[in-house]
């Protein structure tokens, strides 16, 4: 192969690298429009993944324009994948339970539930075990998968009042500002809200990139949770597309 | 021997500047946002800031300085008139900025607050939470959690020590699991405090690993409320050898100043301008007792709060009550008995106490009431309210008398009772000036020291606390 060729296939190899990262950025904006009243978290979740695939689709064919066989590098990957799933099964069925439970599950850290038998309060959830303190002062752990198979009562007072709505924002977006606007789309739907109990956001983690949050809200009639959550993700999503821009306009 | 590396917050911030604060930057020649105090001119650009929160804080970091026992203090407030970071005596101020408007709004959020938790707030408090002025008053503290932040990020403290009902979300908003303390300095009365708040107000006091409040009583009710934390009462106290006696030229120009015979019988209220600190009560009796005592005068001493100030929050609170006040005087005849003296230096206020006869704390509720030790420190006997958090130092008929603030005869007969038994007048002083010791600063750091060394678990530090 001449170095002329070579520099062609490289070149080649750039290109599709490069459209490989664009292409992926704007699956990421239209998975994020288009799942834009979906809780954050999983939103979050399913852009990763969609550009987790663009990337891999990328990659094969970047490799192919080298010359690598396309037949071969899928086979390869398949074997991979079918092993390290082999291997893992177990622990990966409390992951994915621990995925959905975040999200579809009722309960959270410092609230007492009654799960397959045992009773007691929630001291840490890890993405394979939930971790409960009895009352005999005993450490109970839970495998994640049982919750999306059993039944789950949380008898922590007045937990039928709350909810929780995870929010990731970037960490370029003023907080405080945030949080105003935040409160201010809260203050709209007062009237399914219990008013004894002003709205409450936490910060929850925070790195050089995004801020974690979690937003409490008390509600007057349980029958109006998931419409409330709709209504205040896509609230979320208006503010934090507002704030973005604003941000990057400056 | 380890030092606390320790992060204060208030709202109200230690220095005020008194004029336009870029005409002081300019006049001095001074650039950029971090400075020392020592580019300014006390009594010409800045001011200490009068009341408790302060008046108890500076010393305390001061103190703990110079006995080793902190580290670099760190101190955020409110100051929107101020360079951004001001360092005062190896002390860091940071000054947190916020926008008129912002500020208005916060300020009325925290006088609703500040009145619900006194029993006078007209209207359910939670329909608060949903109005444009809790957005500031979120909003507000939210920038304090983040100054903390990133304070903490570069200084990693040991402690966080929150002060006022005014910072209670704080507590909540900072994501650390470093101690947080809570210093509660206004009045505690769970029976006050509306139903329909009890459960959010008991929601923030539990994200504290310590509450500190100003007496017994408070304790109790804090308890009572349902707060099941650590809590725990530390009188609030005073760096007594910042009060020393005038000299006879200096309580002589006082009396000048506020047009003083050298006959006049002196009784002094010192107080800010505040329906709640019960000037008014003390004018009615007054009015009852001049009858008796014609050579009679009763000097005001205080005006607004930093709430009150142009360069603080604003709130015209303070000049109302003035002239509510004023216009009672004039009702009642008293316009040459009654002196409102506003605000007085150091220098001042000391020749006040000086030059009184009795001092008297009219107050419908307070928190504490440290203008007691000031007067017992110049040895004058005080009638105190008997809502006053320093009511419990009082030992009635030895270091003091006490009155009910809603029964003014009351309040006139304690005052005659004095200005006619002079003996009486003589030993209350006396014993007053020996109860003091109880607030002095040596007391103050030993138990602040105490509480905060065993929240960061450090180990007793050999002969820094006697």
């Amino acid at each position: 192969m001449s170095l002329e060729s070579l520099m062609l296939e490289l070149a080649e190899f750039g290109a599709i690298i490069l459209g490989t990262f664009v292409v992926a950025k704007i699956f990421s904006l239209v998975v994020r429009s288009v799942f834009r009243n979906w809780v954050p978290t999983v939103r979050s979740h399913i852009q990763k993944l969609v550009s987790v695939a663009v990337w891999v689709v990328g990659l094969v064919f970047a490799f192919q324009q080298l010359g690598v066989r396309l037949d071969f590098l899928l086979l390869i990957l398949g074997l991979i994948g079918l092993g390290v799933l082999i291997a893992v099964k177990d622990t990966l069925a409390n992951v994915g339970a621990k995925y959905f439970s975040d999200v579809y599950v009722p309960f959270k850290v410092g609230d007492i539930i009654k799960v397959a038998g045992s009773t007691g309060k929630v001291i840490e959830i890890n993405p394979i075990t939930t971790v409960l303190l009895t009352k005999k002062e005993e450490l109970v752990s839970v495998p994640n998968s049982i919750f999306l198979r059993e039944k789950l009562r949380n008898i922590t007072p007045h937990v039928w009042r709350e909810i929780l709505v995870p929010i990731t924002i970037d960490s370029k977006i003023d907080l405080p500002e945030f949080e105003s606007e935040v409160l201010r789309a809260c203050n709209k739907i007062r009237k399914y809200l219990d008013e004894r109990f002003p709205p409450v956001l936490t910060v929850k983690s925070r790195n050089q990139k995004s801020v974690s949050l979690i937003l409490t809200l008390m509600v007057k009639d349980p029958d109006k949770k998931s419409e409330i959550v709709e209504e205040i993700n896509k609230k979320i999503f208006e503010i934090e597309h507002r704030m973005v821009q604003a941000s990057q306009r400056k | 021997m380890n030092e606390i590396s320790l992060c204060v917050s208030s709202q109200t911030p230690l220095v005020r500047f008194l004029t336009d604060y870029d005409e002081i930057m300019k006049k001095r020649g001074l650039k950029g946002e971090s400075l020392d105090i020592s580019n300014f001119v006390e009594g010409e650009d800045y001011t200490f800031t009068a009341g408790g929160v302060t008046r108890m804080v500076f010393p305390l970091l001061k103190q703990m300085v110079s006995e080793g026992l902190l580290k670099d203090p760190h101190w955020v407030s409110l100051n929107s008139l101020a360079p951004e970071t001001l360092t005062v005596d190896s002390i860091t101020l940071k000054h947190v900025r916020i926008e008129r408007e912002r500020l208005s709004g916060y300020g009325q959020a925290k006088e609703v607050l500040w009145k619900a938790m006194h029993g006078i707030q007209k209207g359910p408090v939670n329909s608060l939470f949903w109005q444009e002025e809790f957005v500031d008053y979120t909003y507000y503290n939210r920038v304090c959690s983040e100054v903390i932040t990133k304070l903490d990020e570069k200084n990693d403290f040991d402690l966080f020590y929150i002060h006022d009902f005014q910072q209670l979300p704080l507590g909540q908003m900072l994501h650390t699991l470093k101690p947080k303390i809570f210093r509660w300095h206004i009045p505690f009365d769970e029976s006050l405090i509306p139903e329909n708040w009890r459960q959010s107000l008991a929601s923030y006091f539990n994200e504290y690993d310590l509450v500190i409040v100003s007496c017994k009583k408070y304790l109790e009710s804090l308890k009572k409320f349902g707060y099941s934390g650590e809590a725990h009462y530390i009188y609030p106290y005073l760096d007594l050898s910042a009060y020393e006696k005038p000299r006879p030229e200096e309580v002589e120009s006082f009396n000048k100043k506020f047009g003083l015979d050298r006959g006049d019988r002196v009784l002094l209220v010192v107080a800010r301008m505040d329906p709640m600190k019960g000037q008014d009560r003390a004018i009615a009796a007054f009015a009852e007792v001049v009858k008796e005592y014609p050579n009679l005068k009763l000097v005001l001493v205080g005006n607004g709060s930093f709430s009150s100030s142009k360069q603080g929050l604003g709130l015209s609170k303070a000049e109302r009550w003035l002239s509510e006040l004023k216009e009672l005087v004039r009702s009642l005849d008293l316009e040459s008995r009654v002196v409102f003296a506003g605000h007085l230096t150091h220098a001042e206020l000391q020749a006040a106490y000086e030059r009184c006869e009795l001092t008297i704390l009219p107050s419908i509720l307070e928190g504490f009431g440290l203008v007691v030790i000031e007067s017992w420190l110049y040895k004058k006997p005080t009638i105190v309210s008997a809502n006053a958090g320093i009511s419990e130092l009082i030992k009635y008929g030895e270091n003091g008398l006490l009155f009910d603030p809603n029964d003014p005869p009351d309040l006139a007969e304690k005052i005659s009772l004095l200005l006619s038994d002079q003996n009486l007048s003589l030993s209350l002083g006396e014993n007053g000036y020996r109860a003091s010791s109880q607030c002095s600063l040596a007391e103050g750091v030993k138990a602040e020291f105490g509480l905060m060394r065993e929240l960061v678990g450090f180990e007793e530090p050999l002969g820094a606390v006697k």
